[in-house]
């Protein structure tokens, strides 16, 4: 009985990293596949590259790979200014809202600023989805000289997933007893030592989750990226929207290249603050 | 050091008065008890003391000075909390340090007062540990050095002790006792256990409901309580209290209890009366004592219902009429269940008390 609970336990998890992993797996291979392994073209299906290339990423970076393969992108920029667009606009959208999220979080959580109203109207602004109200915005930043612009973004960015810190950085603010800040400010702080020497070290576990959570949101994000920029300013989501090539249409294999690039920001962020992720905080030291 | 001085202060949270025009002085160096029940003001009491909270109205003096609107930080106070609010994220040196390096003191000094503190409280060898891997024990340590490291001429206790285990509290009741002595400081010690306030304070300001109830000495508040409320919360068994009425006899008033059995008791008043009409006397458990109910000695007559054998005391419950009674007696003294006792007070040991004011007649 207990070996069958434990095959069924193995077969489910099995079956669940399959899922999860396949479609990982499917983009790294392909991603050093050569046109016609990805293609159905063959009419085979290639599990793993048979002849490995580094053509699909040469391709995307303004290279033109040997052979007769022409390449149009549609856009006349490529993956590197996509990269860095991507890079600036999702860090710094993710710096301001973490940095206002955080003190509208803290506000909140410890003098109940704007009494019950200002959490709950906070997260009003995702109470629709973004589409639903990109237009207007859309109207507004070509107003304000903004459309197109990295800075544009970045104002968008910070924010759409300003919500998030807020309501992530109040729960974890909750938890820290008021006697932590108070022993500080009776110790000598001002009431802004107080949260940055005291408060605030006891949250930096949920502070790291919560910045990896609205890291990724914005790296990843395609459709206001689209709206309010495109023309100059193309981040890597859109850029990868757009690799197509006149000889083969949709260039599988070189978004797949792309999607490689793209998974290893977030992976190395999550990997430099693994130690901070789990809820490491040891309230343990305060009775209640 | 420093000298205390709270004037008709009133703190009030919107239409609640948390602490009503409290007035108390409380001497440079002396070791005084906040005691009361919980909601009772003390706290808020406290954090007006550490300047967290401002008076809505009245004045708070530190030798001679309004503090009013002083910052924290520059009262020159030491603060214990309840959960002694360690950070948790620095090692115990830190914490203990901390005071000295927001106040940005010499690396060398800083070190050297640190040890200086820790060698007094007996944590020497944890200094460098983290505060996680500390003891309850430990950490309450770690948090009365940290108030102590700034050399404080005040020092506020929050109900540093209650969630220490039995042994531990009464040895650091002890150590502090200790400690405020070889400190001779002025330390403020909020609690809602008498024991604790009896056992270390010199003076006690007994609270209920925002006001204070009594200002006295530990013998004070338990021999000669200011009224029924002081009288019922002093005293590790509560007191004894029967409804009765009052007759002149000279300077003298007789009691007369309407319990059946009942011989009147006379006692001799500390105060006047304020025209009330109806009475309470009061003896405590540890002023009576069980005599043969036949005896011409007792004044009252009862059954033994339930006996609590405590060790170095027994508590003997009983009814009487349609009362109940305790009473303390030695350990040899163990009536049966049913046994019926007579009862024998020391008069000059009983209080009387006016039931509408709750003030203390005798």
């Amino acid at each position: 009985m207990k070996a069958l609970v434990t095959a069924a336990r193995v077969a489910l998890i099995s079956l669940v990293l399959v899922i999860f992993l396949f479609p990982v797996y499917w983009t790294v291979t392909m991603a050093f596949k050569p046109a016609d392994e990805w293609t159905p073209t063959s009419g085979k299906i290639y599990w793993l590259p048979d002849q490995p290339t580094l053509d699909n990423f040469r391709r995307i970076f303004g290279g033109t790979p040997g052979g007769s393969a022409s390449f149009l992108v549609s856009t006349p920029i490529n993956a590197t200014d996509s990269i860095v667009n991507s890079l600036i606009t999702a860090t710094f959208g993710s710096l301001l809202a973490l940095v206002v999220g955080t003190f509208t979080a803290y506000g909140i959580s410890r003098y109940r600023a704007g009494g019950n109203m200002l959490g709950f109207s906070v997260l009003q602004l995702r109470m629709f989805p973004p589409i639903a109200v990109i237009i207007p915005v859309l109207f507004l930043w070509t107003y304000l000289h903004l459309f197109d612009t990295r800075l544009g973004l970045i104002l968008i960015y910070g924010a759409v997933t300003f919500p998030f810190v807020v309501w992530l950085m109040k729960s974890f603010f909750d938890e820290v007893p008021r006697e932590i800040s108070e022993a500080a400010i009776v110790d000598g702080c001002t009431q802004f030592g107080a949260f940055w020497k005291s408060v605030l070290p006891l949250v930096k576990g949920g502070l790291a989750t919560t910045a990896l959570f609205v890291f990724i949101l914005n790296w990843s994000d395609f459709l206001i990226a689209l709206v309010l920029a495109g023309n100059k300013i193309v981040t890597a989501p859109v850029f990868l929207s757009q690799i197509n090539s006149a000889a083969t249409g949709q260039e599988f294999g070189s978004r797949a290249a792309l999607g490689v690039i793209l998974i290893t920001p977030p992976l190395l962020l999550s990997i430099l603050i693994q130690k901070h992720l789990v809820r490491g905080l040891t309230f343990g030291a305060i009775k209640r | 050091m420093a000298q205390i001085r709270i004037q008709n202060v009133t703190k009030t949270f919107g239409k609640f008065d948390a602490v009503q025009d409290l007035d108390l002085e409380i001497e440079d160096g002396t070791f005084v008890a906040l005691l009361g029940p919980s909601g009772c003001g003390k706290s808020t009491t406290m954090n007006m003391l550490s300047g967290l909270l401002e008076p809505t109205r009245g004045e708070i003096l530190f030798d001679g000075e309004v503090v009013n609107t002083l910052k924290p930080g520059d009262r020159n106070i030491g603060f214990v909390f309840q959960n002694y609010a360690i950070f948790t994220h620095m090692s115990a040196f830190d914490n203990i340090a901390f005071g000295l390096k927001v106040r940005k003191r010499p690396k060398e000094e800083i070190e050297q007062e640190v040890r200086q503190v820790a060698q007094l409280l007996g944590i020497e060898e944890m200094l460098d540990r983290r505060t996680t891997e500390l003891s309850v024990n430990d950490l309450q340590k770690v948090a009365i050095g940290r108030s102590m490291i700034t050399k404080p001429g005040i020092f506020l206790l929050d109900e540093p002790f209650s969630n220490l285990d039995a042994g531990f509290r009464s040895y650091m009741r002890a150590e502090l006792k200790k400690l405020q002595r070889e400190l001779e400081q002025t330390m403020i010690y909020v609690t809602h256990d008498q024991v604790e306030a009896m056992s270390m304070a010199e003076r006690i300001a007994i609270m209920d409901r925002g006001r204070l109830q009594q200002y006295g000495t530990p013998d004070e508040v338990y021999n000669q309580p200011a009224n029924r409320f002081v009288a019922g919360f002093v005293g590790s068994t509560m007191m004894n209290f029967l409804p009765t009425t009052l007759d002149h006899t000279g300077d003298d008033l007789v009691l007369t209890m309407p319990v059946e059995g009942a011989r009147p008791v006379t006692v001799h008043p500390r105060s006047a009366e304020d025209g009330d009409d109806a009475f309470t006397m009061g003896i405590r458990p540890e002023h009576i004592e069980l005599v043969d109910p036949g005896s011409a000695a007792a004044w009252l007559r009862g059954t033994v219902t339930l006996i609590e054998a405590l060790g170095p005391r027994n508590i003997v419950h009983l009814t009487s009429d349609r009362y109940v009674l305790r009473v303390v007696v030695a350990p040899t003294v163990r009536p049966r269940i049913g046994e019926a006792v007579g009862l024998e007070l020391d008069s000059r040991r009983v209080h009387v008390f006016s039931d509408a004011s709750g003030k203390a007649l005798v």
